[in-house]
């Protein structure tokens, strides 16, 4: 833990140096944005030296060799570690956590919104209660899975043995906790009342919480822009032999294509931001009430934000491409037009973002391009499907909580893209734009896309991580309790969304208070469901019965080494010899290692009881 | 092998006939105020149609594949090694591809050209925003800051502009919507097609549709649509230069 403190004690230090230089440069108050700037920009370098940087990178700077934490006990969660393993975990439990705090806050609005009129908040705290809903989210959704899972199991999938560059891996993970800890500091100056969005002007003109939203989220792109690069390399550089790219696992085929996004287009969100805090610091007029170029931070913000949609959903596709094929026993149906749905899907996500501006005020010329390209993805989108039924069909579906899970995702991501159609037609979104109906499509596709994959992911790699396994009965449970009450708590804000209740209020006409009485209560169940989520994951990872190196009998290159795989996944090199996902077929591997002196330890499904 | 396309398929159709008379039987729109309502519910009810065999085909497959397709415990098998079929993805590829061609055509480009309309309008209205309420300012330069009023069966052309951040000028019974934006000014066509005030229908209102900062939700004012006759009468009567 003496890292974890001398960061703690790093940041403190260069955020009091940060302000008092500041302000011996220029006087005025602590609390002054200029100040909190510098003083968080000192913060997040103290901490990064102070949990391992300095050992790191810092060592070789002097000419000595770096070094990372060596830790093997569970110390390592809280070091600066290179294991792409520790690094998942670090991921997953972070960001967990901060899914929980979301979780909270929405439950604190769906409390207000249970009727009209205002009971427990302002409307003012409402809206800053709502975008700090948004924006931990919507950090959930972008960095869950491919953070926690894509670190965890790329490497495994392919046969490296870490990722290509370790050190950046930490220090992309390093960078969360700052994040999370300046945005839920920001209360302390105000908060902030743009919502995720930030839309300027509102977002040079309001409260100082603001100006920690912008840093915070600047440092979170840093982490993701860090992240991509390390997972492009790694698939293209570090593959086993044998392991082309018509051989590669969907789910590191589906992190590949996030990791080309979340590479290219991240930096036009934090420019945008950086252009915003120039504006409310350094005396800049980018988006300033009096210049009228809020259309163009919109342009540049949906122009990672919508690829970000698709950062959020596509490693969540590969989540579930993976489990059907594993609970189905058939091979990925139609595997490479798959593959292809997906570079496509990554492709055209670049140019679609003007749909999120039919009522911008933008030029009226660019509405009917912008509306095919939208509605072109529909076609990709389309293929995933087919592959998932197709996989489906006539298979020997085991419904487990995984596939449970999984056929929630099925029903919410069918109804999040469908009513996306009506988002993408000109003529219904003039109408539906900021409504409650954008509210529902949205928690359709990133609640039902990433996180029920998310939560399908935690069941099943759960026995791979910790070497137990699951309840499967509770699991099963809570995998049917939250699909019913996700659909019973959103399918009703479709409703007043077409009925002309607008989205972002925390008051609202008498005409639409039953159904939100009823999504309220529905709200509730469903946040109460995460209590056995989290009871089943803590008490099966102490207690649960040991798993076996491949509980389910998949064919993918996780399952072949010991749960949890050794330090470096590899006690011999694998050698990739066939297809992943061959079930059925003459029984022939997906991976050899001609190297071993024996094959790792094998737990016949019954012993592992699930 | 083939046994399950039976009944998927009637599954399938079942699905289909039962979406199609939810979308038919059970109206979930709200009251239509404006010629506008009527292209943007018409264009809503297509695509609902159009969704219906999608989503029929989803929840086919999945009730039959917890249905028929389970196969429980340790000693399953594996089931068919069917990689691909060439011929279920082209047929997949160009149906799914006609849909969205179809999809953008109509309502896609009919409904934009519906919705947008002529530019030639009876009256302006001009529409200013500020943090947080709306002015309206009619033709003869009267002003208002507690109501909409509105002539039935006129093409109107609102003017829309911010004073401080992006508002969005929204009127839910007419379906139309545009931001409004500092320094430019953007403008959206409304015609009223019967006489009513938000006495009648709470959708008869303008609500802010973008968020403007703390008094966001309580930034709306309510519209009344009148006769022509009675609309001149009423700007005459608060004012301006006739």
């Amino acid at each position: 833990m003496k890292y974890l403190v001398r960061a703690i004690v790093f940041g403190l230090v260069g955020y009091v140096s940060g302000v008092w230089l500041t302000l011996a440069v220029r006087g005025g108050d602590p609390t002054d944005e200029v100040a909190v700037v510098f003083g968080f920009i000192l913060a997040l370098l103290g901490w990064l030296a102070g949990i391992g940087g300095l050992e790191a990178f810092g060592r070789q700077w002097i000419g000595k060799t770096p070094k990372l934490s060596e830790d093997h006990t569970w110390r390592r969660y809280f070091q600066f570690s290179g294991d792409h393993k520790v690094i998942g975990i670090q991921y997953g439990v972070t960001l967990f956590a901060v899914l929980l705090i979301g979780g909270l806050v929405s439950m604190i609005m769906r409390i207000e919104l249970a009727a009209p009129g205002m009971s427990i908040v302002d409307l003012e705290e409402f809206n800053k209660l709502m975008s700090m809903h948004g924006i931990l989210m919507i950090a959930v959704a972008v960095a869950g899975i491919i953070g926690a899972f894509g670190n965890y199991l790329i490497p495994i999938q392919i046969g490296a043995a870490d990722m290509a560059f370790p050190r950046l891996n930490a220090l992309s993970f390093w960078l969360v906790p700052p994040v999370a800890i300046g945005l839920l500091s920001a209360p302390l100056l105000g908060s902030f009342d743009a919502g995720w969005t930030a839309y300027a002007p509102l977002s040079v003109t309001n409260d100082s919480g603001q100006i920690l939203f912008n840093l915070a989220l600047i440092a979170f792109g840093l982490s993701s822009i860090l992240g991509g690069l390390n997972i492009l390399v790694t698939v293209i550089t570090m593959r086993a032999p044998g392991m082309t790219w018509g051989r590669l696992p969907i789910f590191t085929w589906a992190g590949f294509a996030t990791a080309l996004l979340t590479f290219s287009v991240t930096q036009f969100f934090a420019g945008a931001l950086t252009l915003i805090t120039m504006d409310r610091v350094a005396g800049t007029n980018f988006f300033g009430p009096e210049v009228g170029t809020g259309i163009l931070y919109q342009h540049i913000f949906w122009f990672y934000s919508h690829p970000a949609v698709y950062i959020m959903v596509l490693p969540g596709l590969g989540v579930v491409l993976e489990l059907v094929t594993t609970f189905s026993r058939k091979p990925l149906f139609a595997y490479k037009t798959t593959v292809g749905a997906l570079l496509t899907i990554v492709g055209l996500s670049v140019v679609v973002w003007g749909h999120h501006m039919f009522t911008s005020g933008m030029a009226d010329f660019l509405h009917g391009p912008f509306m095919i390209l939208t509605e072109a993805i529909s076609i990709p989108t389309g293929v995933i499907f087919l592959s998932i039924m197709g996989t489906l069909w006539q298979g020997k579906l085991w419904f487990r909580a995984p596939l449970i899970m999984t056929f929630g995702w099925l029903f919410n991501f069918m109804i999040g893209g469908i009513t996306g159609i009506f988002l993408a037609d000109v003529a219904t979104d003039i109408y539906l734009h900021d409504t409650y109906f954008v509210v529902a499509h949205f928690h359709y596709t990133i609640v039902g896309g990433a996180i029920f994959a998310l939560l399908a992911a935690f069941f099943y790699w759960f026995p791979k991580v910790t070497g137990r396994m699951y309840n499967d009965k509770l699991g099963s449970i809570f995998a049917v309790w939250v699909t019913v009450a996700f659909n019973f708590t959103f399918m009703p804000l479709f409703w007043v969304g077409i009925n002309g209740m607008n989205r972002r209020v925390g008051d609202y006409p008498e005409a639409y208070a039953a159904a939100n009485k009823f999504a309220s209560i529905s709200a509730f169940i469903l946040g109460a469901s995460f209590l056995l989520f989290v009871g089943n994951m803590l008490w099966s990872a102490v207690k649960g019965p040991k798993a076996g190196a491949n509980p389910w009998n998949a064919r993918t290159l996780e399952w072949q080494v010991s749960s949890p795989p050794s330090h470096h996944n590899f006690l011999s090199q694998p050698v990739i010899v066939g297809h992943p996902y061959d079930y059925g077929g003459d029984g022939s591997p997906h991976v050899i290692f001609p190297d071993a002196e024996e094959p790792p330890d094998e737990v016949s499904l019954e012993e592992a009881s699930v | 092998m083939r046994k399950s396309w039976l009944p998927v398929g009637f599954l399938w159709l079942v699905y289909t006939i039962l979406i199609l008379a939810l979308v038919k039987y059970v109206n979930v729109l709200p009251t239509q105020w404006a010629e506008e309502a009527q292209v943007v519910d018409e264009a809503f009810l297509l695509l609902m149609y159009l969704a219906a065999p999608v989503m029929a085909m989803v929840l086919a497959v999945m009730t039959w594949g917890m249905i028929a397709w389970r196969s429980d415990g340790a000693d399953r098998e594996d089931g068919p090694n069917t990689h691909t079929n060439r011929i279920v993805v082209t047929t997949w590829l160009v149906l799914t591809s006609a849909l969205a061609i179809g999809v953008v055509i109509n309502p896609g480009f009919i409904g934009l050209a519906e919705i947008r309309g002529e530019p030639s309008s009876d009256y302006v209205i001009e529409i200013e925003a500020s943090q947080f309420f709306w002015e309206v300012t009619y033709p003869n330069g009267a002003t208002s800051f507690d109501e909409l009023v509105v002539p039935a069966h006129m093409r109107v052309r609102y003017d829309v502009n911010s004073t401080d951040v992006h508002h969005s000028f929204w009127v839910p019974a007419f379906r139309v919507k545009i931001d409004a934006v500092p320094g430019i000014t953007t403008r959206v066509f409304a015609t009223a097609t019967a006489e009513g005030s938000i006495e009648d229908d709470i959708n008869l209102r303008i609500q802010c549709a973008e968020l403007c900062g703390a008094g966001h939700a309580a930034m709306a004012m309510p519209v009344r649509v009148v006769s022509d006759a009675e609309w001149n009468e009423y700007i005459t009567s608060i004012g301006g230069s006739g």
